[in-house]
């Protein structure tokens, strides 16, 4: 148990922040599952369009690893799979049946789960398709089920706006959430570490080592809670997990069945003030009855799967997806500003002081857009972008690193310590709109292609 | 106003998008476009908002800081000529007015050229418009005295754009301050326009001779003043600096006003000092460049003062702080080194990078006073080394974060 304080950091204030209740939202008739949330996965899909399924039963199965299954969250019949890019499958619809027929799985309880063996855990969550709630680092992609990760860590903590409140998805399942610790004790030799936002009212667990993060935004991400617990060399690997997740796990363990419902958090200035909270929603059920009824109607919005910082942009008529607590909306801005270069910006958000609103508003929380305010320049090294970074990176290095393509460069730069996703705040601050995610992104998928 | 912009977006803008008649020309237009309204362009992706900063807001505050040193500069060039050309009823504004006349087409001149030059290589090139320019534009006649002919200025610019920062790609990937480069080469090639003791103050031939501006009595033929650093670079060893310096009007008092004969910008020590102060506030330029600047004088000063006065010239007996508000430092400093794409990139570099260009430059004044203007030199050496600095402070960082990460996971 340590407290860690994070001094560099963030925060974006921006209006929206979802409220500490939970709303029952129950009874969609259209469920679906997208293929393309798993990241270079290839899916070899086990259904046709027209098939009547049962709630469990195999959509598709990965072509590289043939015993990770992607089960269907509901009973009833394959409405339609459409497809994208090279004819790979991106969505299929599933229409609930009346009667819902579930396959089965073995179940178990806190105690019992504590006899079985690695490779008896690994089988059982390979097959009941929520293997791939665990993901890996470096890369942060799908856990190798044979890899020996050093140590597991579980995210409990919020810190972007905004996040699903942990203690809040937490509360009456806590039973679930120790079965799915102990299962994931059982994956490594190492320790699982718990990590909460400081504040947080979230109970120890046991098989975990807790730890409080305070600070701002990036204060919860997963990579600076490596960074400070234990931090990875190149030829380490650690596990990851949501902590909403290790319910979901634990909730299969003990019921035997896929697991029916999670917690999504939706917030953003373009949901009303007063849906703005947490809701009960079935995995898989789609969203759009619930959007239709929480969102601003006249403008053109973004529907973020995931925060404002970090997520992707999805349609407006997207179900609960495998991954991700949470939903930000906010406006799609092309409005233009009269000669925004020079005027004194008091209506303009900005993390520098070059707007009279960072010396005037300091506790304004802000209506902001999706504008991209300014248009594209070559980058030059201004420092800001390390100014917010807890990681010890030198973002501007490893930026050229990555545009250069030296792989040896970027590793020594630490880049397989990050996700792309900690380059956020960089990406916010930079006058001169560099996509540095991106770019961060493409030097890890350039590594992983190489080999370390 | 949005009949006008209803218009551009829809008869306008298409002539110069892919596939329209004007299309190799996006750059002017997209320049002239952003210049009145900012883009309508939408975040590609994560993370789905952005600062309200932009490259132009950045560049136009740094013009925004020059402004002070600009002013006063006119000022000044048109109260030294006043008085020196023996013109009757000189007023502020007669003074000011004249400095105009010196000074504005210099930096109407420096802008024009300039801005082909940047246009030129953004239609060649198909890049955008570099906003870098307004900057460089402005710096640059800040950084010469006011009767530099103007057929030189337009030389020097193009020199500084083309070689300083064009031909290795433009704004962001230059390696040497553009308006420096220009500023050394006219130094180097056309000395007597822009050094010794004939060129700081403007003689009746060298302006416009307008009754609105006050009639020039007494049509003196070439005014010499000396700056302070080259009178105090002539100083004779085991006198004293100080002494000389005062036996040529010049003390601490204006030399910091400004009220004396130097290059536009870079005389008025106060005027620097709003900017700078301005700089800081916004948090646009580097502190620690400007910092570790002053405290390489102040360091490497001393130690000349320390050193045996019979062995040594007078200059190097000079008190440091003379070294702060004479010549071109404090400018060069504040505005010049601390230009973020020639400077050094990371914070430890920053310091090395300023300490050095502050030692440097004192050493270049006092060590080898045929070019008394060593902040020029010293910067522009250093712009050279930056590169150098940056690779130590990486490569020491490389080592120290394989170093803890080891230490962690053995502890």
């Amino acid at each position: 148990m340590a407290e860690f304080k994070i001094k560099k950091g963030f925060d974006i204030k921006v209006l929206g922040k979802p409220a500490p209740e939970i709303e029952e939202y129950a009874n969609p008739q259209l469920f679906a599952v997208y293929p393309n949330e798993f990241e270079g996965l290839k899916p070899r899909l086990k259904v046709a369009a027209g098939d009547r399924i049962k709630r469990g039963d195999i959509l598709f199965e990965n072509k590289k690893n043939e015993k990770m299954l992607f089960r269907s969250p509901c009973s009833g019949t394959v409405k339609a799979i459409n497809l994208g890019a090279r004819r790979a499958p991106i969505e299929i619809l599933i229409e609930a049946g009346t009667q819902e027929v579930s396959v089965s799985f073995d179940s178990y309880t806190k105690e019992s789960i504590n006899t079985l063996s690695r490779e008896q855990v690994v089988a059982h969550l390979l097959n009941a398709g929520m293997w791939p709630l665990i993901k890996q680092r470096p890369f942060n992609k799908i856990a190798n089920p044979e890899s020996t990760p050093k140590a597991i860590f579980i995210n409990a903590a919020s810190s972007a706006p905004f996040q699903a409140d942990f203690s809040l998805v937490l509360k009456g399942d806590e039973e679930a959430f120790q079965v799915g610790i102990n299962a994931l004790a059982k994956l490594t030799e190492g320790k699982v570490y718990l990590c909460k936002s400081a504040g947080s009212n979230i109970p120890d667990f046991e098989n975990t080592e807790s730890h409080t993060f305070s600070g701002k935004y990036p204060s919860g991400n997963t990579s600076v809670h490596i960074n400070r617990i234990s931090p990875i060399q190149p030829t380490d690997t650690v596990y990851t997990l949501v902590a909403q997740d290790v319910i979901l796990i634990g909730k299969l363990l003990i019921t035997g069945e896929l697991p029916r419902t999670k917690i999504i958090a939706i917030g953003g200035p373009a949901v009303r003030e007063a849906s703005r909270k947490h809701y009960r929603v079935a995995l898989g059920a789609s969203l759009t009855p619930l959007f239709a009824k929480v969102l601003e109607t006249d403008q053109e919005l973004r529907v973020i799967s995931g925060n404002i910082l970090w997520g992707d942009t999805v349609k407006s008529d997207t179900s609960v997806r495998y991954y991700g607590s949470e939903f930000f909306v906010l406006e799609e801005d092309r409005s233009r500003q009269l000669m925004g270069w020079t005027m004194p910006g008091l209506l303009q958000y900005s993390s520098h002081r070059v707007n009279l609103s960072t010396l005037l508003c300091k506790a304004k929380t802000w209506k902001l857009g999706t504008s991209l305010n300014g248009s594209h320049r070559a980058m030059v090294v201004t420092g800001w972008m390390d100014r917010h970074q807890p990681l010890n990176i030198m973002t501007d290095f490893l930026i050229r690193a990555a545009l250069a393509h030296d792989t040896d460069e970027m590793i020594q730069l630490g880049i397989l310590e990050t996700d792309p996703e900690d380059f956020a705040l960089a990406s916010f601050v930079d006058p001169h709109k560099t996509d540095v995610c991106k770019i961060i992104k493409q030097g890890l998928e350039e590594i992983e292609e190489e080999g370390i | 106003m949005k009949f006008l912009f209803d218009f551009m977006d829809k008869n306008i803008a298409p002539l110069f998008e892919k596939g329209g008649k004007l299309e190799r020309l996006y750059p002017l237009f997209e320049a002239g476009d952003t210049f009145t309204r900012t883009p309508a362009e939408v975040t590609p992706s994560a993370p789905h908002v952005r600062d309200s900063i932009d490259q132009k807001r950045l560049m136009v505050f740094v013009v925004y800081a020059l402004l002070p040193c600009l002013f006063f500069g006119m000022w000044n060039a048109g109260h030294l000529f006043n008085i020196n050309n023996n013109v009757e009823g000189a007023t502020f504004l007669t003074d000011m007015l004249r400095g105009a006349t010196m000074v504005l087409p210099i930096v109407m001149v420096s802008y024009m050229v300039g801005g082909v030059w940047e246009v030129l290589f953004a239609i060649v090139r198909r890049h955008e418009i570099n906003e870098g320019f307004l900057v460089t534009g402005m710096l640059f006649p800040l950084v010469l005295p006011p009767t530099l002919p103007l057929w030189q200025v337009a030389i020097g610019i193009s020199f500084g754009i083309i070689i300083g920062k064009e031909i290795f790609g433009g704004v962001g990937y230059n390696i040497l301050n553009p308006a420096l480069t220009g500023r050394a080469f006219l130094f180097f090639a056309y000395p007597a326009q822009i050094s010794g003791d004939k060129v700081w103050i403007g003689s009746a031939k060298t302006t416009l001779d307008n009754s609105l501006l006050g009639t020039v009595a007494e049509n003196v033929d070439g005014v010499t003043a000396a700056t302070p650093l080259a009178v105090a670079a002539a100083a004779e060893q085991g006198s004293s600096a100080i002494q000389a310096l005062a036996d040529s009007g010049f003390d601490l008092w204006n030399m910091t006003v400004g009220t004396i004969s130097g290059c536009i910008g870079s005389t008025s020590v106060i005027a620097i000092l709003i900017g700078m102060a301005f700089l800081l506030i916004t948090g646009i330029a580097s502190w620690r460049v400007m910092l570790s600047g002053v405290i390489g004088v102040v360091v490497i000063g001393a130690l000349f003062n320390a050193l045996p006065a019979e062995k040594f010239s007078a200059f190097s007996q000079l008190p440091f702080y003379y070294h702060l508000v004479m010549g071109g430092f404090l400018f060069g400093i504040v505005f010049m080194a601390t230009d973020p794409v020639s400077c050094a990139a990371t914070n430890t570099g920053k310091y090395i990078y300023g300490f050095l260009i502050g030692g440097l430059t004192v050493v270049i004044r006092v060590a080898n006073p045929a070019y008394p203007e060593g902040a020029m030199l010293a910067i522009l050496f250093m712009n050279v080394m930056a590169p150098l600095i940056d690779h130590f402070v990486v490569q020491s960082h490389i080592k120290k974060r394989t170093a803890y990460a080891r230490a962690l996971n053995h502890a």
